[in-house]
């Protein structure tokens, strides 16, 4: 079989602009330009206990890492939020709580669930605000009462993950 | 004539002796008894240096879940896990805040939850009841050397938890709230918030 030159050519010049571009979409998909930080749980007026808000407060910052969407992670009050460009903060107040209990839920299976509804806001340091959702965490049948705070923490992330944000200002993206 | 037939192996002074080994007993008993209770009433007072903990989560270094020691050394809050050399610790003066709390927690593991599921009828339901343990929880806030605030959550022995945060609010750490009152939250509530 005969393959003419200029066919080999062009087949060529496609797979090195397909293998070369590859990269640049990978990483303007992920949006890792921006770096976010979590601001300390508001435990607002439903008396939230402070195991549970801290329990939030570090589940949210581990879940998000996890997302791979942000190419820094910062805690409340770190020193390195002043340097930082293109800085989003993700503030959350929990707007309802129900404390369950998991002997309850052992024993009656549809009782004592634990439920938490959190308001989430990501926004500049300017305050813009670039999202903003109402979201859920509860335990149903198993696991301890903590595990809500999990549930909140990933689904938090799950909408921050699916959400599409915006180019940063001061980052560079490089399209072939 | 009557008089009660004493047999051949028993005699008086014989009688005289178990009598007197039965007070000593007896007195033995008490006072092991009064010796425990002083000790479980004075065991939140004068908490050992190193107390069993779970580490719940937020500890720097430390795995989630993981089982270990939590002591006090020098100036710094350490948590060994068990079976290992290296310890994370935080320095005590970096502790803003300390909260103590109660959680009820299924103890037994695998084992307990397969069990349960054996029982024929859904006993397994009343299995739970018996179950589950009470654990007491310290709940503590510090600051990194960047600045960053960090939360971590440890479940001791029911008692324990209140000695610790005695001694770490005597090295240095300090409470966010309102005077040196030990708050005792619970993480299981009837009531439904709103």
């Amino acid at each position: 079989m005969k393959t003419s030159r200029p066919a080999l050519f062009v087949m060529t010049t496609i797979l090195l602009t397909l293998v070369i571009a590859q990269p640049a979409r990978l990483s303007a998909e992920s949006g890792a330009q921006w770096t976010v930080q979590v601001s300390k749980v508001d435990p607002g007026a439903v008396g939230l206990t402070p195991s549970f808000q801290v329990a939030i407060y570090e589940n949210l910052l581990q879940e998000l890492s996890k997302t791979k969407r942000f190419k820094g992670v910062l805690r409340d009050g770190d020193r390195k939020a002043a340097n930082a460009t293109d800085l989003m903060v993700l503030k959350t107040v929990v707007e309802k709580y129900a404390a369950g209990s998991e002997t309850q839920r052992a024993v009656t299976t549809v009782t004592g669930a634990t439920k938490l509804t959190a308001h989430t806001q990501l926004s500049t340091p300017d305050g813009k605000i670039i999202l903003e959702s109402t979201v859920h965490g509860n335990v149903r049948f198993i696991g301890s009462n903590l595990r809500a705070t999990y549930n909140l923490a990933r689904n938090i992330a799950k909408t921050i993950k699916k959400s599409s944000l915006p180019e940063p200002t001061s980052s560079f993206v490089f399209d072939f | 004539m009557t008089h009660t037939a004493v047999p051949w192996y028993c005699k008086s002074s014989d009688r005289l002796l178990k009598r007197h080994s039965l007070t000593a007993f007896l007195i033995l008993v008490m006072a092991c008894g009064t010796g425990a209770f002083a000790e479980d009433v004075s065991q939140p007072n004068n908490p050992p240096s190193s107390l069993p903990a779970t580490h719940l989560l937020g500890f720097a270094g430390a795995r989630n879940n993981s089982n270990g020691t939590l002591s006090i050394e020098g100036d710094a809050l350490q948590f060994k896990k068990n079976g290992k050399a290296a310890a994370v610790q935080v320095r005590i003066a970096s502790i803003h805040d300390l909260v103590l709390g109660d959680l009820s927690r299924q103890v037994g593991g695998v084992s307990v939850t397969l069990a349960k599921v054996a029982v024929p009828y859904s006993g397994g339901r009343a299995v739970s009841l018996f179950t589950h343990k009470k654990y007491d929880t310290l709940t503590l806030e510090y600051v990194d050397a960047e600045g960053g605030l960090h939360g971590a959550i440890f479940e001791l022995k029911k008692g324990q938890a209140e000695g610790l945060r005695n001694e770490l609010l005597a090295k240095g750490a300090q409470v966010s709230n309102a005077g040196n009152e030990p708050t005792k939250q619970t993480a299981e509530a009837s009531s439904e918030n709103k």
